[in-house]
């Protein structure tokens, strides 16, 4: 059971600094009333005239996708080549062949997605064609659970 | 670093033995060629063909399954790839159990996707990807590699339960999935730390022989470590104190991933959950089994009771998931060979079940796949016959009515629970039964009441009270039509007003969906008029447990 003090004494001083940070931080900090410049988003010093932009561009998360994908690889592919000679032989280097083929799939599934495309935005989904704008509008009009209906 | 490696050069190769893992090669196998296909054609796959190939490589698994099944009859069980897999009947049992799910799973998907034009493989992709995860943790021999199949299982799903993009609803559940699904998985992982602390090792068998061999005098953190595994196994199997995202999640997913949420996860979570507490923790059985009948128990009763007063048909069944995985537990707290195959069998009926009742659910909550109220079931039977005789016989089984799979899943459990002396929880689990029995026999009778028989009396008096109305069709989360003067004393007339307009819209049960349906049904009438079947099969399954 001794071995367990360092843990519990570790443990015991986690607790204390949280408790004593909130504790500390509430009794210290300047108690006024954010200000519309306190709240203000921070642009190096910049005063901003415009609201930062609420959305951006969803590619950014299938680059970094990509990115992932080949860190992993590389996670797997360096500790592989140091040992290879010495141990693992033709049967590492087709199971590390495997690896990077499924690796590669998701590099193809991410580009046929678009994902290294940075022109004008394409629509992969077709938009439904049996829903023009005439067909809406009629069917607002005239279908059997429309508003005009219920009137009746 | 190079004293390290020349120590266990030994260890650096270990012998593959493909064929045990043929099942799950062969679905992430058809996952691959599915999405390299896809993505290096021009235009969009035809969802035909993505389904067609996730039906054929499910099928290729169940055969592979069931070749396994027989090479363990005949020769025996055994341990592959460095005692991290093994191939026993209890393996093939739960690798035929997953893959004939994906079959079912991949069909109702196809007519969901096309009832909501969404196109594109991922969903088949993620189906298949899920599916192999609970076929590791069916064939897991060590607990690293439960923790992986859990992973592989859990990822996948979540991205599934977010699968509907146009409903906000979708997301959120996914959202609260993941976030619990990974609390669990951590609480889950220092379980397996714990235990591997005090034993040494984390492969299941040696486990079983550490603890057989050797009398643990401080056992604290070996308890801890096994309730910490309980815990993480209780989540993705929704037993009742970690139940909390059951009702959000299966409410808010698209309704086929619901039922393959409530199929699949649950076979792979109660698969290693059997294995590692009856196999590797059977001495330890004094001390997991009160723990295991307090969570039986609180499922059983708050799934049964919690489920009455659930106007949405998707949360019902929710809590009635919570409810069954009660009876499945049942089997657990047994203890016994024959509390595995209850427990399997059980297993093997629900499975069938869920899926084709959320099969049914997908094709009435209609396009968008958001108007799951009760209401929507009145009189279902006159518009649809065929639907509702198919929730009518799915719900019947699950309430446990003799000539179905649900009646001799419940009468495995409760011979087995009966068999360990645990009268009591057979007492409890039984009056449960009864009190689901209601409310599975009222959504029955709903679908056969004439439609619009609003505040009629004795059959469905329970679930039509005209003030309420008003809520339910704020409930179904998008405006029935414009009703003229929205306000809320007049929302009895609007749902009046609503129920004869959505009669008119016809249902289309897309094809797919019908084979689906046709599947489940046959699966639980037939398993049902001869259950020899599959309780033999369970049983040869448990026989070859022990490897």
């Amino acid at each position: 059971m001794e071995d367990y003090l360092p843990i519990f004494v570790l443990l015991v001083l986690g607790i204390l600094f949280a408790s004593l940070s909130f504790v500390g931080s509430a009794l210290l900090a300047p108690r006024k009333k954010p200000t519309s410049a306190k709240l203000a988003p921070y642009e190096c010093g910049i005063i901003p005239d415009r609201e930062p932009p609420q959305r951006f561009p969803v590619r950014f998360y299938l680059v970094a996708m990509i990115f992932i994908i080949f860190d992993i690889e590389i996670v797997f592919l360096y500790p592989f080549a140091v040992i290879y000679r010495q141990f693992l032989g033709a049967f590492g280097l087709v199971e590390v062949l495997v690896f990077a083929g499924v690796v590669l799939v998701s590099f193809v599934y991410l580009v046929s997605n678009g994902a290294l495309s940075w022109g004008p935005a394409r629509h992969l989904r077709p938009a439904q064609p049996e829903r023009t704008s005439a067909s809406t509008i009629s069917r607002v009009g005239s279908g059997p659970g429309s508003g005009a209906d219920r009137a009746a | 670093m190079t004293a390290l490696l020349a120590a266990t050069p030994a260890h650096l190769t270990v012998k593959i033995a493909y064929l045990s893992i043929l099942p799950m090669l062969a679905l992430l196998g058809g996952a691959l060629v599915i999405l390299v296909w896809s993505s290096l054609l021009r235009r969009p796959l035809e969802t035909v063909w993505i389904t067609s190939l996730t039906v054929l490589a499910a099928t290729a698994a169940l055969v592979l399954s069931l070749m396994q099944y027989f090479d363990v009859i005949h020769h025996g069980a055994h341990v592959a790839i460095d005692g991290a897999i093994v191939s026993d009947g209890f393996s093939a049992f739960v690798a035929v159990l997953v893959s004939a799910a994906v079959v079912v799973a991949a069909l109702v998907g196809d007519g969901w996707l096309q009832q909501e034009t969404i196109r594109g493989p991922e969903f088949h992709v993620l189906v298949l990807v899920s599916a192999s995860g609970a076929m590791v943790m069916g064939a897991a021999n060590d607990l690293i590699v439960v923790f992986l199949g859990l992973e592989i299982l859990s990822i996948a799903l979540y991205v599934l339960a977010a699968f509907n993009a146009r409903r906000r609803q979708s997301g959120e559940a996914a959202l609260k999935y993941f976030v619990l699904g990974g609390f669990s998985s951590a609480v889950f992982l220092y379980g397996i730390a714990l235990v591997y602390g005090s034993t040494g090792t984390t492969n299941l068998p040696q486990i079983a022989s550490y603890l057989a061999q050797n009398y643990v005098l401080h056992n604290g953190m070996l308890l801890a470590g096994l309730a910490l595994l309980l815990v993480g196994f209780g989540f993705k199997a929704a037993a009742v104190p970690f139940h909390l995202w059951t009702p959000d999640v299966y409410q808010g997913s698209p309704s086929p991933v619901t039922g393959f949420m409530a199929a699949v996860a649950k076979v792979g979570a109660f698969a290693a959950l059997l294995r590692v507490f009856v196999s590797s923790f059977g001495l330890l059985r004094a001390d997991w089994q009160p723990a295991v009948w307090v969570i039986a128990v609180a499922s059983l009763l708050l799934g049964a009771s919690v489920a009455l007063v659930q106007r949405d048909i998707k949360r019902m069944l929710a809590y009635s998931s919570i409810n069954h995985a009660g009876f499945i537990l049942l089997g657990l707290q047994a203890g016994s060979t024959k509390g595995v195959e209850g427990s399997l069998y059980y297993l093997f009926a629900y499975s069938f079940l869920a899926l084709g009742s959320f099969a049914v659910i997908s094709v009435v909550g209609g396009p968008g796949d958001g108007r799951h109220g009760l209401d929507r079931y009145r009189g279902l039977a006159r518009r649809q016959p065929w639907l509702a005789g198919a929730l009518a016989l799915f719900l019947v089984a699950q309430a446990g009515i003799p000539p179905t799979t649900g009646f001799w899943a419940k009468l495995e459990v409760l011979q087995a629970a009966a068999g360990a002396h645990s009268y009591a929880l057979a007492v409890i689990a039984m009056l449960s039964a009864v009190i689901a029995g209601f409310f599975y026999l009222r959504v029955v009778v709903l679908m056969y009441s004439p439609a619009g028989a609003t505040g009629d009396g004795a059959a469905t008096g329970t679930i039509v009270d005209t003030v309420e109305p008003a809520r339910a069709v704020g409930d179904e989360g998008e405006p029935v039509g414009v009703a003229p003067g929205g306000e809320a004393g007049s929302g009895a007339v609007a749902l009046l007003e609503a129920d004869t307009g959505e009669s008119a819209e016809p249902l289309v049960i897309p094809g797919t969906t019908g084979i689906a349906l046709a599947l489940c049904a046959g699966a639980t009438v037939v398993l049902g008029i001869y259950p020899a079947w599959l309780t033999d099969f369970a049983h040869q399954a448990t026989l070859l447990f022990h490897p």
